[in-house]
């Protein structure tokens, strides 16, 4: 039982891994073509809804019993300066894939900023530990492959809640799966079968994120009446906003000045 | 007379372009100010340690009554249902609605550690402005604060707080909209959510 349980959990990015990642692409780019499919409750559409909870659940229990006790244990016994050079470490070996990701979205300036941030963090910086191009006003700015065919204007398609990692959605999942392919660090585990390379950052990137969201999660659960439609909200908007590059956010359109009974909200959420 | 004719076209012209971009200026100069008065008074309200709990939220309270359009926000975040719901139910909703807010908000407020606001710019969006703030932190980035300010008949009132590109507005209403559904479309789920949380603690 132990290594059956234990072998999935290693993401092995061998010939099984491969294939499934193909077939998600393929299955988000079919469903990605519905993504006019409507959920009822609020501007996401959620068809899966029951699975999604379902899931959700079962990682909110993994939460509150590994993730969030080791995340605590991480924040409250290592220095900040160190967790912030784990952070830059991984940060810039992902500059591969922000790079290509500058690319695919014509946006050369940006493109221009992650090759600089690279070589003076990786020279400079000592291998990544330190973020010296952001003191020099080179700041970082994610890019992925999800916010790429945001960017191309293709919507989300439904939402997903997956297993350990969380709240997605097709498009992001079909993201995620060809940034592996951006990735070299990725093909260098590969070549020299050292899995445990890519599942050890994927362990430390999720630990080191969910150490700096442990009250602002808290706190929004606490004050949920419905905490999944919360995060599911809050994940969908974040992302948008992402595609957007922070630029301003088209605000939900306040139109309702009219009396009681007039309802033209309904418009914007049918 | 008929030579003049241009210049008193160019001159009207001009008179009336220089008018509406002082009214835009001066609507954006208000709207900035607005916010930013409303944020140098929630600071006065945050740094005053002397305060209980309770004095603390009564403070935020009329702050958020005398800033925020609150039976607008509520009715916005209640979407198509507000129109399914009898008047009691909305009457009921309103001050519910307010006891949620207070009681979310108020909690995240108190947090404090030495953040600054600073407005930034506004722009026109229809009838609203948006006006920009950046909230400051010591050795992490600003976080970035929109903020929808409409006329009302008691001056300018915020409808809408973006943080980082996330409507708090529109999150609420695809939470109480996710309730709602859940209990079978209607809205006493809702209410019945809403008093137990508001209750508790």
């Amino acid at each position: 039982m132990k290594p059956s349980q234990t072998r999935p959990a290693e993401k092995s990015p061998g010939a099984w891994g491969l294939s499934i990642r193909l077939s998600l692409v393929g299955l988000a780019a079919l469903a990605l073509s519905a993504c006019a499919a409507t959920g009822d409750a609020g501007h996401v559409a959620d068809p899966l809804e029951p699975v999604n909870r379902y899931v959700f659940a079962f990682n909110q229990a993994v939460d509150t019993t590994l993730i969030e006790p080791t995340a605590t244990f991480y924040r409250d016994f290592v220095p900040d300066p160190a967790r912030d050079s784990v952070r830059n470490f991984l940060r810039n070996l992902e500059s591969p894939i922000v790079l290509a990701n500058d690319l695919l979205q014509r946006d050369f300036e940006a493109a221009g900023i992650t090759t600089q941030r690279f070589f003076i963090n990786t020279t400079a910086g000592i291998l990544g530990l330190f973020d010296r191009a952001a003191e020099m006003g080179l700041e970082r700015r994610d890019e992925d492959f999800g916010q790429t065919l945001g960017s191309y204007g293709i919507g989300p398609g439904i939402y997903i809640v997956l297993p350990i990692l969380g709240p997605s959605n097709l498009r992001d999942i079909a993201g995620m799966a060809v940034d592996y392919y951006f990735d070299p660090l990725n093909y260098y585990a590969n070549n020299t079968d050292q899995n445990g390379i890519t599942l050890a950052r994927t362990v430390v990137r999720g630990i080191d994120a969910r150490s700096r969201t442990i009250e602002t999660l808290d706190e929004i659960e606490r004050t949920s009446i419905d905490f999944y439609a919360t995060l599911r909200s809050l994940y969908s908007q974040r992302r948008e906003s992402d595609i957007r590059n922070g630029a301003a956010p088209s605000l939900p359109d306040l139109d309702m000045t009219g009396g009681d009974d007039e309802d033209r909200t309904a418009s914007l959420s049918d | 007379m008929r030579m003049l004719r241009p210049f008193i076209a160019a001159f009207f012209a001009v008179t009336f372009l220089s008018l509406s971009a002082y009214a835009q200026d001066a609507r954006a100069e208000n709207a900035e100010r607005f916010i930013a008065d409303l944020g140098d008074r929630a600071l006065q309200v945050l740094v005053v340690d002397t305060q209980s709990d309770d004095e603390r939220i009564g403070a935020f309270r009329s702050l958020l009554n005398e800033g925020f359009d609150l039976p607008l926000i509520g009715r916005y975040a209640l979407g198509r249902y507000w129109r399914r719901a009898t008047p009691d139910q909305k009457s009921e909703y309103a001050q519910l609605f307010e006891d949620f807010i207070v009681r979310t908000y108020a909690a995240r407020l108190g947090q404090y550690s030495g953040e600054t606001l600073k407005v930034v710019s506004s722009r026109a969006d229809n009838k609203d402005m948006i006006v920009t703030s950046e909230i400051v932190r010591d050795d992490q980035p600003a976080i970035r604060v929109d903020w929808r300010v409409r006329e009302s008949d008691s001056g300018p009132k915020i409808v809408d707080v973006v943080v980082e590109g996330v409507s708090m507005l529109l999150t609420q209403r695809d939470e109480f909209a996710s309730v709602i559904q859940r209990s079978g479309g209607n809205v006493e789920g809702l209410l019945t959510r809403l008093r137990d949380s508001t209750t508790e603690n």
